[in-house]
């Protein structure tokens, strides 16, 4: 029986990446700029990979509407943490490691017209919201 | 050596390989496979060019958005253009203002970073002392602050139409958080985004009475006589 050492190689995971802080907000817009490409680049492999039923630009607005949604952020730990969520996604969506619904659940305003916030409030109004 | 400006340098290396563009999908298709006409994963034409892209013109100033004076102070009326995640539903109430990491100040959004439904930013919290016991005359239950939600307007409560079982729509029915100071409980409901109304507890009020009080001598005219 061969002995092992405590210090054997670690095969790093598809897509895996080592966790760091921003050094500044020029890093941390490097960093958001990175990851966002490589989401639209990806947009294609997801749309194959998971089947979806919608064109590749869908998915692509869907992308810029989930940055466009953290854009005024102030301070820079919470754009880490921001970033990192990103890439978690990311890779669970490429490994293959999510399933439909997982991915579909970005996509719950645009399938569920009951998903959704009334227009205003006479139409929450007629739709029993009170 | 002339000196050939590097766009035409570029321009003849680039002639030599097969540049095909982003949006030749549907040429492609026409041809090689007879694709039905509302085939959901063809892609569409684009409806939109890079002139309409929120980007800076020229000319224009260089400040994306410009906020009015109004933009800048908490809003009072319920906001239904807020961004909403897939937990929405029929029941969610209308949100005054959801964190979006933009707010002034120190305070962690952890309403942001947490995964969060929205629809939590919408309800109102209680924030109050428990009170103590009236059957009993010890206070250990009323030395911390309890946070609680109050009941959805909508989906608060129906009858169950097979069992009669009450039924509720409200995931934050029955619960409640307790701290040790009234600033801890305060510091959470503005890290979560929540709208909260903090309720004073009544203090008791105990007077120190005594039996002899009642016959200490008066020099003016008594106001109570407790003798007949």
């Amino acid at each position: 029986m061969r002995a092992t050492t405590a210090l054997q190689k670690i095969n790093a995971t598809y897509l895996a990446q080592r966790t760091r802080s921003s050094t500044n907000w020029g890093d941390a817009q490097y960093r958001v700029f990175k990851s966002y490409r490589e989401w639209l680049r990806a947009a294609p492999e997801i749309q194959q990979m998971y089947s979806l039923n919608m064109p590749v630009s869908a998915i692509r607005t869907k992308i810029r509407q989930e940055f466009e949604r953290h854009r005024y952020v102030a301070q820079l730990p919470t754009v880490d943490v921001l970033l990192f969520h990103s890439h978690q996604e990311f890779q669970e969506t490429l490994n293959f490691w999510k399933q439909l619904t997982h991915v579909l659940k970005y996509f719950r305003s645009e399938e569920d017209p009951k998903a959704r916030l009334p227009k205003d409030f006479i139409a929450g109004f007629l739709e029993g919201r009170n | 050596m002339q000196s050939i400006p590097r766009s035409i340098v570029l321009r003849g290396l680039r002639a030599n390989k097969l540049y095909t563009p982003v949006n030749c999908h549907r040429s492609f298709s026409t041809t090689t496979l007879q694709r039905a006409e509302g085939d959901p994963a063809v892609q569409p034409p684009p409806k939109a060019s890079s002139e309409d892209a929120p980007a800076v013109k020229a000319g224009e100033s260089a400040m994306i958005r410009q906020q009015g004076a109004s933009e800048g102070e908490p809003r009072h009326t319920p906001d239904y253009n807020v961004a909403v995640d897939y937990r929405t539903s029929a029941f969610s109430p209308i949100p005054m203002r959801v964190m979006d990491g933009s707010e002034p100040g120190d305070v962690v959004p952890a309403a942001v970073l947490s995964g969060a439904p929205t629809d939590l930013q919408a309800r109102n919290v209680r924030i109050f002392k428990p009170t103590k016991t009236a059957t009993q005359s010890g206070d250990w239950h009323s030395h911390h602050w309890r946070m609680d939600w109050d009941v959805l307007g909508k989906g608060h409560r129906w009858e169950n139409p097979l069992m009669g079982w009450q039924s509720s729509a409200d995931a934050m029915q029955g619960t409640h958080l307790n701290f040790k100071s009234k600033e801890d409980a305060i510091n959470f409901a503005e890290k979560q985004g929540y709208e909260y109304y903090v309720q004073e507890p009544n203090e008791r009020r105990i007077i120190p009475k005594a039996y002899a009080n009642q016959f200490v001598h008066s020099p003016k005219k008594l106001k109570n006589i407790r003798t007949k």
